[in-house]
Formats: C-alpha cells, structure tokens, sequence
C-alpha cells in the first residue's frame, strides 16, 4: 500500500512537469487554433538555455528563471511575427490554417539540426548543484526534491496563466481573438499581436518547463520529441485549450506511468496511455475538462 | 489562376533542373572521371541515437583519409573511397528507404551501418536482394548473420558472445572475491537489442543457478525512470543487468543513484553504457559500474596510443569501442576491395568471404585477425569487462576482466561498497 501511495506521489509529481511541458501547447492551441508542432523544440530550446545559465554561472537553477522565461517569450514572440504571421496573413479566411501547422513542423525541424550543428550531439547534465539528485525520506517514502520544485513551479505557472487570461486586458483581448478574431478585429485589437503576444507566452512556459527538466533529465538535441508526443496526448486528454485540464491530463499520464509499473512491465503503460487517448477522442473528443466551445 | 499558373510554372523549371542534373550525373559524362568506389553509410545521425552515428561517423572518416592518402584502391587504380552518408534516425522504415535509395539513386558499391539492431536487420535484407556487399560494424543481435544472407559481414561480436561473457565474468569475480551471488534483475530497452539480451540472460541465469527477481523491459522514450528503479529497489537484486541506448543510461544511473539502490554489481551491455557522454553525464553515480566492451583505450596493442591521439585529435573524445568496429571496418573494407581489383558486388563480397586481416592500422583491435565465418561473423571478435572507477585522474573505464587484460595494478570493487 504504502508502495502505490509512493508511486501515486512520484507520479503526480512527475505528470505536473508533464502537464507544463504541454500547457504552452494548449495557450498556443487556445488562441492561434493552430497545434503547435514545434513545441517540444522550443521545449528543447528552453532546457539548453537553462542548461547554460546555470552552467556558465553555478546559480540555483530555479534562478535561471529569471533570465530563460522572458528570453524566451522574446523569442516566441519574434518568431510567430517573422516567420508564422506571413503565413497567417496568406490564409487569413481560414479558421484553421493547415499551412501553419506544416511551417511550425519545419521550425521543428530546423531547431532540432540547428541545435545538433551547434552543440553537438552530446547528453548533457548539469554538474553538481543544490537541487542535483536530492531525496527526502517520508515515512518510508523516497521524493525526488527537484520534482516538487517543478511540482510547485508548475501549479503556480497555470494559476498566473489563468488568472492573467481572466483579470488583466490583454488576457481579456487574447480571449476575445480566440473566440472571434473577425469581431475582435473590429473591436480595435491587433490581431496579429494578440497572436505574438500568445505565442510568445507559450514558448515562455515551455521554457519554465525546460527549467524544471534540467536538474534531473539530460539536454541533447532530439530530446524535445519525447516531450512532444506527450504534450499532445496530454492536451488532448485535458481539452485543447483548457490551462487547468492540461496540468491534469499532465498527472493522469503522470500517475499511469508511474504506478502502472508496479503490476505490469512499463512497456505496457505506454499502450494505456495512448488506449485512454482513444477513448477520450471517441467519448468526449473535446477532452476530460474541456469545454465544448472555446474559453 | 495566374498566381498558381506561376507556381506551376516554378515547378516545371524545377522539374527540368533536376532532369538535367540526374542525367547528368550518371551517363558517360562521369566515367571521365577518375574511379572510385562509392560507399553508402547508414547512420542515426539525428533522432535519440545520433551521438553514436556521429561517432560512426567520424569514426569512418578518419579511416578513409587513411586510406586515400596512402593512394586508395592501388589495385583500381589508386581509386578513391567516396563516403555517402545517410541518417537513418534510428527508424527501421527510415533504413530500408535509404538503403533503396543508395544502391539504386547513388549507386554505392558497398553498404555499412546500421548501429541499431532494429535498422539493421530489416536493411540487410534490401542488401542482399541487390547482392550488395553489406559490412555491419556494430550491430550485435545474433539474427543478423542468421538470415542465411552472402552479403552481410558483421566486425562486432554478437550478443550470444557478449551475455555468455557477461555471466562468464560474474562466476570468476565471485569466486575471485568470494562474494556470494544469488539473485539477479534484467532491465533492457524494448527493442532488438534489449529483448534478444534477455532471452539469453534468462537461460544463462537458470544454468549458473541465479534466480531472476526482475525481468523489466522499457521504453527506450521514456522521460521518467524512477517507477523502474522503484520496482528494481523492491526486487533487491545483487545484480542488474542493463541494456541501454545513451539517454535513458545516464536518466537510468542517476535514478539509481537518488533512490540509493545499491546492487553488489551492476553491468551495462556497451551501447549507451559506452557512450564518451555517459561518463560526464553521471559522473560520480556510475562509479563501480561495469560495461562489456570490444575495446578499450588501454588494450595492449602497439598502434593504439598513435590512434588514440589521432582520434581524439580528429573528433574530439576518445574513441569507444564502436568507434573502433567502424574504423576496422573500413581498413576491412578496402583490404577486400584491394584482393577483388574490380567494383562488380560480386567479386568484392567474395574477396570479403575470405578476408584475413591480420595487419595493418586495423589491428588495434584486441584480437590478432578478422575472419569470416560463413555466416559473415567476425570470428575472432573478442570481448573485455570494464569497471568505471576514479584512481587519481577521474573517473575512466578501467580494463578488469579477463584477467589477462586487466588494466595494470588495477584491483576491481567487486561487490560494491554498500556504504
């Protein structure tokens, strides 16, 4: 019993990193209705700039937050305006621009061999540092200390996502473009902004979710993809576009890989994972804590 | 309309250009130029695997430098080795779409590759429908020289070679330090290689009277390893067995190492265990490891330190022991391209049926000879057990087992410490 308490914990520790990794996936989705699939690279991206700001300098990795978050709104936020909205502005009487999807696969791609050219092919890990392989004992229970970190790291990040979405003005203009982009145009808000601005804030969560990663889990430049694929299960499960449903999807696949184990081979919680997929899409393809219409 | 009459437009040029260069590149126009053999690579260059196809990679290079400027192919008329490399991403479906596209687009004479057992086996295949000669460095599932093929050679030692060795090791140590052994925990990656290891490691434990507490394969993926170290820390082994790709080896090592589990040995199966990154990745926590591999920097050979160098000179780290399989494969190579004196597959893979390589830059390998046997196995391909231990100049592979081979004034941790 105490060995499933054990478990259920881990994986509800590790699932809210899983679910930060996918809740810029799911802000993105929200309010470009465009699936992102570059993602996991900006994920990958955001884990090297973790890596090396703490590297370079030896501060507490949860510090590198305070220079990989906005670095990498900036770099969200200049890439949807250089290199997606053209194609945007190309297909703009389409609510769901196929197009994008294929450029965002080719930023993908792009990232990933930018990033084999430059740092190598090498896992990287970072060197000793206060969060680094630490444990506490619990009653007989082991938990990994930086998991808690990203535990607490990713409930805080959906709480401001929301309550930015809900109290401020730009939240309030994000979610007028996401329900109606022609309206909102007509409203006085710049479109397009609205979609750097979201975009931008995407790629900003995926880097805190690269800063979770690092004090535990190596940087290399394909490491994105395992991420990805995740991510999508995960939005999918908790509803596109939803921030609470994506942290929770994040802990049901948390929570499956993590006890599942115990009475089967770990192979096999992967096919329960993409079984419980399944039957979402056939049962209630908006997802466990969708909505049936957007925000 | 006219905006995509344009684009049609565009895409005919396109068309055109590229039927020019096709023609182009393969009539007559190129006979006029010198002979070369060409030589098609395929690799996991990108993907989870592309540290060890970089490696290959370099690996192959320097080999073939070698073999250029010392006057090619003299028997072809000092023809040059031309590389083709192609990523396979370490995808099956990816390998055999390659492998069509070399020997019928590029034309290679010659195919090596493919590092993973599961691209290998599906792209020998392709090989041996053309009847093009097909060197495999590394890739050790046995099946691979067990299709009944003329055209595969494989340098490495197959994995019936490496878990006989394995258990082989374990006997000598418990008796050479009198440490009692009876259980044992398999954890592999869910592929080819991972799951050919365990059905061995199954018979092999009943023969040396183990009991197997653990038999856990997982995904090679998988972004969270601690529900497995969880289960191996219930299971208490006093071995464990591993079969790693490089990622997963060092997420496995430090997982291990937060939940103190601590068996009396713990052996990888070369492959990510072997990897130049696995060491500065896990650092402290893969002290007392063991890992099985065909080579080592220390082997007692008299052109190794001069290769070393150049190795690292070249590519950056030192060379591992797959490395070492693909740098021996190309001096194989063009021994057998040199006997055969003519580029038709045939002849070349016949030359290759006979190779006996006993000198050479190629004989740093620890063994003294490559033959063939008639499945296309290397069979003199030899193995050596290393302990990943710190004695003054941080942590290095260290060369324990067999005993002959070990790595002078060197005393192996064997069972290791339990704090």
């Amino acid at each position: 019993m105490l060995y499933v308490l054990e478990d259920a914990i881990n994986g509800i520790l590790m699932g809210s990193i899983y679910g930060l990794t996918a809740l810029g996936l799911t802000v993105i989705f929200g309010v470009l209705k465009v699936i992102n699939f570059a993602h996991g690279s900006l994920l990958m991206v955001g884990m090297y700039a973790a890596y090396w700001a703490v590297a370079l300098t030896g501060i507490h990795p949860y510090l590198a937050l305070i220079i990989v978050a906005p670095a990498m709104y900036f770099f969200g936020y200049y890439m949807q305006d250089i290199i997606i909205k053209p194609i945007f502005k190309a297909e703009k009487d389409v609510r769901e621009p196929i197009t994008v999807i294929i450029v965002t696969t080719g930023v993908w791609y792009i990232l990933d061999n930018l990033s084999l050219l430059i740092f190598g092919p090498q896992y990287r890990n970072l060197p000793d540092n206060p969060l680094r392989g630490k444990m506490i004992e619990l009653g007989g229970m082991m938990l990994s200390v930086p998991k808690i970190w990203g535990f607490v790291t990713a409930i805080i990040t959906a709480g401001a996502v929301y309550w930015f979405f809900q109290k401020t003005r730009m939240g309030r203009a994000i979610r007028a473009t996401s329900l109606d982009r022609e309206s909102a145009s007509l409203m006085g808000i710049n479109q397009y902004r609205i979609y750097n601005v979201a975009f931008g804030i995407g790629t900003a969560i995926a880097g805190i979710a690269g800063v979770t990663l690092v004090p535990f889990n190596n940087v290399y430049p394909s490491v994105g993809v395992l991420f990805d694929i995740k991510g999508f299960i995960i939005v999918v499960l908790g509803g596109l576009g939803s921030i609470g449903g994506a942290i929770l999807g994040g802990i049901i696949v948390g929570v499956i890989e993590s006890v599942g184990p115990q009475f089967m081979a770990a192979t096999w919680t992967e096919a329960i994972v993409y079984a419980l997929f399944l039957v979402v899409l056939f049962v209630k393809p908006s997802g466990l804590f969708g909505v049936k219409y957007d925000w | 309309m006219k905006k995509s009459m344009a684009v049609g437009k565009t895409i005919f040029v396109l068309l055109v250009i590229f039927a020019f260069l096709g023609v182009f590149g393969n009539t007559p126009f190129s006979l006029a130029q010198s002979k070369v053999v060409k030589v098609g690579n395929i690799e996991p260059l990108s993907g989870p695997s592309a540290s060890v196809g970089q490696q290959g990679k370099c690996a192959r290079d320097l080999a073939v430098e070698e073999i250029n400027a010392a006057g090619g192919i003299k028997s072809l008329g000092g023809a040059k080795i031309e590389m083709v490399y192609a990523d396979s991403e370490s995808k099956p479906d990816k390998g055999v779409a390659e492998a069509e596209r070399l020997i019928n687009t590029e034309k290679v004479n010659v195919l090596t590759g493919c590092w993973n057992s599961a691209v290998t086996y599906p792209t020998t295949a392709v090989a041996e429908r053309y009847g093009i000669p097909f060197i495999v460095p590394v890739s050790v599932a046995d099946k691979i020289t067990e299709q009944g093929f003329k055209t595969v050679f494989r340098i490495a030692a197959k994995d019936g070679w490496w878990t006989r060795d394995q258990f082989a090791f374990l006997k000598d140590m418990a008796k050479e330090t009198n440490t009692k052994l009876e259980t044992v925990a398999f954890v592999y990656e869910n592929g080819d290689w991972g799951k050919g290891f365990a059905e061995q490691w199954k018979k092999l434990a009943e023969q040396a009277g183990l009991k197997v507490v653990l038999d856990e394969p997982y995904p090679s993926t998988a972004t969270d390893l601690s529900p497995v170290v969880q289960k191996i820390k219930r299971a208490n082994p006093d071995v464990l067995l591993l079969v790693s790709n490089a990622a997963d080896a060092i997420l496995l090592t430090n997982t291990l190492a937060e939940y103190k589990v601590k068996p009396k040995a713990i052996i990888g199966s070369g492959g990510g265990h072997a990897d130049p990154s696995f060491l500065s990745a896990s650092g402290k926590n893969a002290q007392y490891m063991f890992d099985i591999v065909e080579w080592e920097t220390d082997v007692g050979k008299p052109g190794v330190p001069a290769f070393n160098e150049k190795f690292k000179a070249k590519c950056g780290y030192n060379p591992a022991g797959e490395s070492v399989d693909a740098y021996i494969a190309m001096h194989v190579m063009a021994d057998a391209l040199e006997r055969a004196g003519s580029l038709d597959p045939k002849a070349i893979r016949d030359a290759l049926a006979v190779t006996k390589l006993s000198s050479g830059p190629a004989m740093i390998a620890s063994y003294d000879a490559v033959e063939f046997d008639q499945t296309g196995q290397n069979k003199n391909a030899a193995l050596v057990i290393v302990q990943i231990n710190d004695i003054g100049k941080g942590f290095e592979r260290l060369s324990v087992w067999p005993k002959g081979a070990r790595h002078a004034g060197y005393t192996p941790v064997f069972p290791a410490p339990q704090q």
